[in-house]
């Protein structure tokens, strides 16, 4: 009993990242525009599908990984220029459809192009037991160590950049940011570009878990949201917090509550997403933004 | 000396309502110039049409170039400070990173340490306050975060938008006396937009008189003072 709760624990933790990454990925969009991006999940599909490709033309994982995060991240910027910038003054309602339309096309080109049966996908960590352990795999350990090693640049980038400064400036007070002479439409595009760089990491990282579909990501955004909303919104911190909780959460409960079993794993982390807007909708580690007059 | 600014025949308008309907002003280098008017005259709106945030029409050149084109950041890094109305507080962030935010344009990294040491010596309370969340100081200290902020860019055009606003009486004089320093000591030329006429009269070498869009008169400080319509309408007195 005990090795089966430390071993989905630990399971937990590991998908946890990931969500991490998702959660991430989605807190860096809605630093900078203000609105979370519901095709975070499938621009990180495409690029996973990207990476499969150039595989497939017979480059190594280590060109292909590179150039993968790469191209996502002209991808990222193109989205901002092409899709967003016309939408500049738009209602919340307008960009959440145009982020719907997003999904439905990109995982239509994904499944027309490469079709929806699944594919396998490599790891560069191996898949054997992580220094002899039961516990855990080298995929999954080595997911781990990535998303923290993300994590660590973020933060110093955020923290202790002038780009990073410009960036958080620029998404707390537009207006006054342009005045100091920030070029906030540039850092919004460097935001999208970041983001779907970070997605494009977590997809490749969970690829070789769930297999690569088109659909690959649509639970994973789902536990990423939760994720982002558990630890925050406005935290990078709390995003990586908030993902591992999930991953946790759904892990402990999908095995030991019976009712949940795998069927309603989806749907904890649904009703998370609600209780938290509900009990403290800043978040665990968000920040509650406090206005004088 | 740099710093100047000449507005000729300078429409703007928000959405489709014009605002400014043909103003000209100038704000000679090195000097300080207040622009008076009642609440609605268009005083915000015109420090906005100087800085590329309202639609506009007209010349407007600093120190002899053309601005009128340019975008809100290029104007800023021509040297133009803004303190805005409403005081336009990165709430979220540290008192720190608001000052550090106003250099983010500069590469010299040393003498913006020194400006930022300058700034806390003007304004004691925010060294006390340098960590907290600006989103938490009270109206006065937001204020005076606005014009640290400025300052950090080291403009040499400062456009002040009712910098008394929500400060208590003790500490507007502090702040009008900081503002007169800026000019006698590094030639910082001032627009100052102000609904205490009596304290922007004090301050000016030059004032102008906003009415509904349109400058209606300008002179010397005495000479407004001695003006007996103008001193009814606007000085109470």
């Amino acid at each position: 009993m005990m090795e089966l709760f430390v071993q989905q624990l630990i399971a937990g933790i590991s998908t946890g990242t990931i969500y991490a990454c998702v959660a991430l990925a989605v807190v860096m969009i809605y630093q900078s525009i203000g609105h979370v991006n519901f095709a975070q999940g499938e621009m990180a599909m495409l690029s996973t599908f990207a990476a499969w490709q150039i595989m497939d033309y017979g480059v190594s994982y280590w060109v292909a990984f590179p150039l993968t995060v790469l191209m996502s991240f002209v991808l990222g910027v193109l989205v901002e220029r092409v899709l967003m910038r016309p939408l500049r003054n738009a209602p919340p309602l307008s960009l959440v459809i145009v982020f719907i339309g997003l999904l439905l096309t990109i995982n239509s080109i994904a499944g027309y192009v490469w079709s929806f049966t699944v594919k396998p996908f490599p790891t560069p960590f191996g898949t054997a037991p992580f220094l002899g352990s039961a516990w855990i795999s080298q995929h999954q350990a080595g997911m781990m160590v990535t998303t923290l090693g993300i994590l660590v640049l973020l933060f110093a980038f955020f923290r202790s950049t002038r780009v990073g400064l410009a960036m958080r400036g620029a998404a707390n007070n537009p207006t006054s940011a342009r005045l100091l002479g920030i070029r906030v439409r540039s850092l919004e595009g460097l935001g999208w570009g970041m983001a779907a760089a970070i997605g494009a990491v977590a997809g490749m990282l969970i690829a070789p878990v769930v297999f690569l579909e088109p659909n690959m990501m649509a639970g994973t955004l789902v536990y990423g949201f939760a994720g982002a909303v558990l630890g925050g919104l406005s935290s990078p911190a709390g995003a990586v917090l908030g993902g591992l909780i999930v991953g946790v959460l759904e892990n402990l409960a999908g095995t030991f509550i019976p009712v949940i079993g795998g069927e309603l794993k989806l749907t904890l982390a649904l009703v998370t997403i609600v209780l938290v807007l509900v009990i403290r909708p800043q978040g665990l580690l968000g920040r509650k933004l406090v206005h004088r007059v | 000396m740099r710093g100047q600014l000449a507005i000729h025949d300078l429409t703007a308008s928000y959405g489709g309502s014009k605002v400014l309907h043909g103003l000209s002003l100038r704000v000679n280098a090195g000097q300080i110039t207040a622009l008076l008017g009642a609440n609605g005259a268009g005083k915000t709106s015109t420090l906005r049409a100087i800085c590329g945030m309202l639609t506009r029409q007209g010349c407007i050149e600093l120190d002899g170039r053309r601005i009128e084109q340019l975008s809100t950041e290029n104007i800023a890094c021509l040297g133009v400070g803004h303190v805005p109305d409403g005081r336009g507080t990165f709430g979220a962030l540290s008192v720190t990173e608001n000052l550090q935010l106003g250099a983010i344009r500069r590469s010299d990294r040393l003498s913006v340490s020194q400006d930022l040491d300058r700034i806390y010596d003007y304004f004691p309370i925010l060294r006390q306050r340098s960590s907290q969340q600006a989103g938490t100081l009270s109206g006065g200290e937001q204020q005076m975060l606005a014009v640290g902020r400025s300052l950090m860019a080291r403009p040499t055009l400062l456009l002040l938008d009712e910098p008394s606003f929500g400060l208590a009486p003790l500490m507007v004089r502090e702040l009008f006396k900081i503002f007169r320093r800026l000019n006698k000591e590094q030639g910082i030329s001032i627009l100052l937009v102000e609904q205490n006429a009596h304290l922007a009269l004090d301050l000016a070498h030059q004032a102008y008189l906003l009415e509904t869009g349109r400058i209606v008169f300008s002179g010397t400080p005495e000479v407004i003072r001695k003006n007996d319509s103008i001193r009814r309408a606007y000085l109470g007195n």
